[in-house]
């Protein structure tokens, strides 16, 4: 009793009835702007949103919606039923288990996903974002627009982009905004794109802060609160329900950091995680909680965070957007996880890869011998799933997390 | 028959007909992806070559790669670690997967090769994209004659537009020899020819596509023919899987492969100016799954099934390949719409598990002529 409280203490306030408070309403809103004629847009991640937010488009974010049916434990079902209809077992989790739930509505969490106006992607994280949705586009006979993004091979940052690469993302903006003001008959109101550029920079301002305070030892926040709460950033980071949302949080967090209060009881190893999480299973983080372990950062609380300036927002997307490193060769992954694991003084890395997705998968064990070779700091490579959890061996998992964690202690011991 | 022999040798030999090329004084560049702009490459004194895998398990590559990965770009990125291309001048790539994209990441990393260009491509076509992709090629133009030292003239870009588009007419005449029954030559032998081009000069290539087409009718040993088959995949880069099928009842009369009729059915415009055709042919060409158009384009799939009269169809996933694998439903249920029969395979490249394959396509031809 005594430490289940404890634990309790330990979650913080913020993020408490997280899924109650802000994710059912957020699909709640997304049902209501449906019934009330609204334009909803299907939206893939790295893209733009704040473009949607500012035309009051709606935008509906499917990948989203993939992992809360994981955490509901009714993904495995939606992945067979999108696989009895030839999508193999070897794509996207993600998309399998959305076009799954489309035949499935009564075992669909939060009634389904509201039926697209229109889809738009962009080809910066992966093909199988406007493959998945050609599909569904398809399937609804709803219009599909693809942002073309130059893949960025030289990994550079956003003040050393290519002059081409960003001239050429802002002719696709201007492409994709005909494109919106055709389907929803409206015109892109300028003042009303900066007001929510400002509120998008203010929401990515704040993460940063929150993460920064997760370098103080012990850290105040873990991996289980960090991916709840990075909903606002990529869903709809120009709000201010996001803007207040971070600002509790960020108040939160720097109290506990000011006080040393850490996420957990004993933090004796400090982890950084790539990828996802397997979201059907977000417990697991109390359970490396329980081993001492505690993830200070993630690449994807990372990735998405970008400084934008409300007077040029086009060229702010581009560099918000062109450098993620799912657009960026791995070596750009390879610089963030360094600067992570050396900032945030960490004691190892933990690199999942997930089945149905190549971005994520290949490259980590470029990622594992270049951390190690310029930090010394080990990573552990989980072969696993984010979604599908057939694809996840628990008792495997858990029995090479704990000898990783004896081998970190001995490194400690020794030195 | 001696006027296909030479196809199989050339494939059979394909590193040692590519060093003799730079014997010859040519470059040698790599390439992957069907949308590199190969005449560039060949009007700057080098020849384009396909870096393809092969049959053997990858275990090189599987060091540093995990399972789930194209099997075709692991087996590339192995041939390469294992030396089987050290004989490269330059290796172009292009952004046409997140397979080849993450994969080229790491040859830079593992594998030396004096240059690599990158090349990037759009994946729609519009008035946008077709200027950012003319200035791609500009960019690689430039760069070869940087690297090589090699001006590409208007002339020079002009001959190697000849010559290429004359091979893709003569390949389609070759293409054109299954449209008897039973055809002229075999899905294998199809396959092979077309391989063949990208392991050497295209003008060579033409020389040897001229003596097969005047033989071909006179073959001593035609194929014997069976259920007519339209092979729908991403890449084949290797005749044997074609031979499994034609073993067992089968006649590959046509396909839709990237290695097959994808990689040569259009022409560049030979009119105005050489570099715009050139840009304009590989963006507007057959597309590729990773192309998105309006709706989900199967016109060249249908029309390749209806050219050559086929009475059924396979569609051969190659695993881990996304795009393919996304189109596949759909294009099964196209043909469904059609009343041909469609079996949907996932295969690897190596082939491990093919006597499961046999077993499959063996029922499905068997199934096949009782409905005929």
């Amino acid at each position: 009793m005594v430490e289940a409280k404890q634990k309790r203490r330990r979650r913080l306030q913020a993020t408490k009835g997280f899924y109650k408070a802000y994710i059912k309403k957020f699909y709640r809103d997304a049902h209501k702007a449906k019934a009330e004629g609204k334009p909803v847009a299907w939206v893939a991640s790295t893209f733009p949103v704040e473009i949607l937010q500012a035309m009051d488009i709606f935008p509906v974010w499917p990948e989203n919606y993939a992992s809360l049916c994981a955490a509901k434990r009714v993904a495995v079902k939606f992945c067979e039923i999108a696989e009895s209809r030839n999508f193999s077992k070897d794509l996207c989790s993600y998309a399998r288990c959305v076009i799954g739930s489309l035949s499935d509505k009564e075992n669909s969490p939060e009634e389904g996903l509201p039926r697209p106006d229109m889809l738009v992607a962009s080809t910066g994280a992966c093909d199988t974002h406007f493959k998945w949705f050609q599909y569904i586009g398809d399937r609804f006979k709803a219009p599909l627009h693809l942002l073309n993004m130059p893949y960025n091979i030289s990994g550079a940052d956003s003040e050393h982009l290519e002059k081409a690469h960003i001239e050429f993302y802002i002719s696709q903006l201007k492409e994709l905004i005909d494109f919106l003001e055709e389907k929803t008959d409206t015109k892109l109101d300028k003042k009303r794109l900066k007001e929510i550029t400002a509120l998008s920079d203010r929401t990515s301002q704040l993460w940063g802060e929150i993460q920064h305070y997760r370098k103080t030892i012990p850290s105040p926040m873990d991996a289980r609160d960090a991916f709840s709460a990075v909903f606002f950033l990529l869903s709809i980071p120009g709000s201010p329900a996001a803007v207040e949302f971070y600002e509790r949080l960020r108040n939160e967090v720097k109290e506990r950091a000011e006080n040393k209060f850490g996420a957990a009881e004993t933090e004796n190893y400090r982890l950084v995680w790539d990828n996802l999480p397997p979201w059907f299973d977000l417990k697991f983080f109390e359970y490396l909680n329980t081993l001492g372990a505690v993830v200070v950062a993630e690449t994807f609380s990372h990735v998405w965070m970008g400084r934008l300036d409300p007077s040029r927002p086009f060229e702010s997307f581009a560099k918000k957007y062109l450098p993620n490193f799912a657009n960026c060769s791995i070596d750009r992954k390879i610089h963030l996880i360094q600067d992570l694991a050396e900032e945030f003084s960490a004691d190892g890395v933990i690199l999942p890869t997930n089945w149905g997705c190549r971005m994520m998968s290949i490259g980590e064990t470029a990622v594992k011998e270049e951390v190690y070779r310029k930090l010394g700091v080990q990573s552990l490579i989980v072969n696993m799933d984010s979604t599908d959890r057939r694809n996840y061996d628990e008792a495997q998992i858990k029995r090479n997390m704990e000898v990783f964690l004896q081998v970190l202690n001995e490194k400690n011991q020794n030195g | 028959m001696d006027v296909l022999r030479p196809f199989r040798t050339l494939l059979s030999i394909k590193h040692d007909v590519a060093r003799s090329w730079q014997a010859k004084g040519k470059h040698l560049v790599g390439w992957s992806c069907a949308y590199t702009p190969e005449e560039l490459i060949y009007a700057a004194n080098s020849i384009p070559i396909m870096v393809s895998g092969s049959l053997e398990p990858s275990k090189h590559a599987d060091v540093y790669l995990p399972i789930n990965t194209c099997s075709f770009v692991r087996s590339c990125f192995d041939s390469a670690l294992k030396g089987d291309y050290e004989y490269l001048d330059g290796l172009v790539i292009s952004n046409s997967c997140d397979n080849r994209n993450k994969i080229f990441d790491l040859w830079k990393h593992h594998v030396k090769i004096p240059y690599v260009h990158f090349i990037n491509t759009p994946h729609t076509r519009t008035e946008g994209t077709h200027n950012f992709f003319y200035d791609e090629i500009f960019r690689f133009k430039t760069s070869l004659q940087v690297t090589f030292g090699e001006k590409l003239s208007d002339t020079t870009l002009k001959n190697a537009i000849r010559i290429f588009n004359e091979n893709r007419l003569l390949l389609k005449k070759v293409y054109d020899l299954r449209m008897k029954d039973p055809p002229l030559i075999s899905g294998a032998e199809a396959l092979e020819i077309v391989l063949s081009s990208m392991v050497t000069s295209k003008e060579e290539h033409n020389v040897l596509l001229k003596r097969l087409l005047a033989g071909a009718s006179n073959r001593a040993d035609p194929p014997k023919g069976g259920v007519r088959l339209l092979v729908s995949g991403s890449v084949v880069d290797n005749s044997k899987p074609i031979r499994i099928i034609e073993a067992i009842g089968g006649s590959v009369v046509a396909d839709d492969l990237c290695t097959g009729s994808k990689y040569f059915w259009d022409l560049v415009s030979s009119h105005g100016d050489p570099l715009r055709a050139i840009a304009k042919r590989y963006l507007d060409k057959v597309s590729s799954s990773f192309m998105l158009e309006p709706g989900t384009n199967f016109s060249h799939t249908i029309e390749m099934a209806e050219r050559f009269d086929v009475e059924a169809v396979i569609v051969f996933a190659l695993k881990f390949c996304d795009t393919h694998m996304f189109d596949a439903p759909q294009l099964v249920k196209e043909f469904e719409a059609r009343d041909l029969p469609v079996l949907y395979l996932e295969w690897e490249h190596s082939l491990s598990g093919s006597a499961q394959l046999k077993t499959r396509i063996e029922a499905f031809l068997e199934m096949v002529k009782g409905v005929g």
